[in-house]
């Protein structure tokens, strides 16, 4: 990606975010569903933190959070 | 010419040891800042402990078969200051790529890892601290992380971000050589609820990791003769997500989440995932996912080379290739608990099949149990 077009992206992503934040306020009361596991981005750390580790030993664009790579063993 | 490359080794090394010497001790005299402050309000409120344990069973066709047992135990102090510990291993068995050239009847390894980190919550704020250390043949790694995240907007809204250094020193077996390699990497996300069952999160990923970053087993072929590969000593990373939780009607829930994945390597790629998940009860999810993964090798990368590249690789994460990852996960939470185990008890059990088309293939298994060991 150009970094142009990153630039353009990170812009539209921070004008959408932006917007986004004035569109709704769901009261506590109201947050039944929300508060399920289904409805978490990582409702196991454990599990994305696994996942995380396997994805970095095969595929060059996974890992980069703090992740740490594997040595002979894992590649 | 020998003694002064092994002069200039040890001056470099001095160098790194000196950074990253400073930057552990100045993040352990935060730590311990953080962990002073969080024992004298030991007494204010009630404890409350988690035990989780996991076992992974990594299976490809290669041959390989990794068993990884996981243990972490969470603990809060008070309402406002926990702490996170965890340790792991990766048995690894038979020979991957990268063992089988020397070790044609396989070779076994061990990875060992262990990581903690502190919770402190300042009204709407959350900030932790944390670190890992990881060793396993002919490989370190030391990570000391940081992170924050603000709820703002009745809880409608939180922005979080974080950092993260790692400090990897690979040795290049079989030689005793052992270089240095630093990764840095930070975050930022922004999550909305957009609706009594809709949230959408936006994040960044930026990266940038230098020093060695070869893979110093893997071999291609340079004029016929087959050659260590050779990678840049610098790479800068970028990742846009956007992710997506919905809730259904009749219990479902949906989820999609997408990564658009750059680097100055030209390693280019699209990750989307989407999955279903189904409360059978409120005690009882089966969940189904799929993901599928695309990249463009890097600008270096060719079968073989002929003349005399600069830069050459066998690594096949720097291959072009797609790939497709079929999850189901089943999560378990009895009302009465779970055998001896108290109520509050959560068992997952997760099947993992992965595909891609460098015809490589896994299974991975996952069995996991999640335990209520003090409630407040």
């Amino acid at each position: 990606m150009k970094t142009t077009t990153r630039v353009m992206f990170v812009l539209a992503l921070v004008a959408v975010g932006t917007g986004l934040t004035g569109c709704a306020t769901v009261q506590p009361w109201e947050r039944g569903r929300l508060a399920k596991s289904c409805m978490q981005f990582s409702p196991d750390p454990a599990l994305t933190a696994f996942a995380g580790h396997w994805q970095e030993s095969r595929e060059g664009a996974a890992g980069g959070l703090g992740l740490q790579g594997g040595g002979c063993g894992c590649k | 010419m020998g003694s002064d490359c092994r002069a200039a080794g040890v001056a470099a090394s001095n160098r790194w040891t000196a950074l990253v010497g400073g930057a552990v001790a100045a993040w352990a005299v935060v730590a311990a800042i953080f962990a002073v402050n969080g024992t004298r309000s030991l007494a204010q409120a009630p404890e409350a402990q988690t035990l989780g344990v996991q076992i992974h069973t990594f299976v490809d066709s290669r041959g390989v078969t990794v068993l990884s047992p996981t243990v972490d135990l969470g603990r809060d102090f008070t309402d406002r200051t926990g702490l996170r510990v965890g340790f792991g291993v990766d048995a690894i068995t038979a020979a991957s790529d990268s063992c089988a050239r020397c070790h044609a009847e396989g070779a076994t390894n061990t990875r060992e890892f262990v990581n903690a980190s502190i919770l402190k919550t300042y009204g709407d704020t959350k900030v932790t601290l944390g670190g890992e250390y990881s060793h396993e043949n002919f490989y370190q790694a030391t990570t000391v992380s940081t992170s924050i995240s603000r709820t703002l907007n009745q809880a409608n809204t939180t922005v979080a971000g974080g950092y993260a250094f790692s400090w990897n020193r690979p040795q290049l077996h079989p030689d005793e050589i052992v270089e240095n390699q630093g990764a840095h990497s930070a975050y930022a996300t922004l999550t909305q609820t957009l609706s009594k069952s809709t949230v959408v999160q936006v994040g960044y990923e930026l990266g940038s990791i230098l020093g060695y970053q070869s893979n110093p087993y893997l071999r291609t072929s340079v004029d016929g003769v087959k050659m260590v590969g050779v990678h840049p000593d610098a790479r800068l990373r970028h990742a846009l997500t956007a992710r997506l939780r919905q809730a259904l009607p009749a219990d479902m829930y949906l989820e999609a989440d997408f990564r658009r994945y750059s680097d100055d390597w030209d390693v280019n790629a699209n990750t989307w995932s989407v999955g279903l998940s189904h409360e059978f009860d409120p005690r009882v999810t089966l969940s189904g996912i799929y993901r599928r993964h695309g990249q463009q090798g890097a600008y270096f990368y060719q079968p073989s080379y002929t003349g005399s590249p600069e830069f050459y690789t066998a690594d096949f994460r720097l291959f072009p290739f797609d790939s497709s990852l079929y999850t189901g996960r089943l999560m378990i939470t009895p009302k009465d608990g779970l055998m001896m185990f108290r109520p509050g008890t959560s068992l997952v059990l997760q099947y993992e099949f992965y595909k891609s088309t460098t015809n490589f293939e896994a299974g991975i298994f996952t069995l996991g149990l999640r335990l209520p060991l003090k409630h407040p």
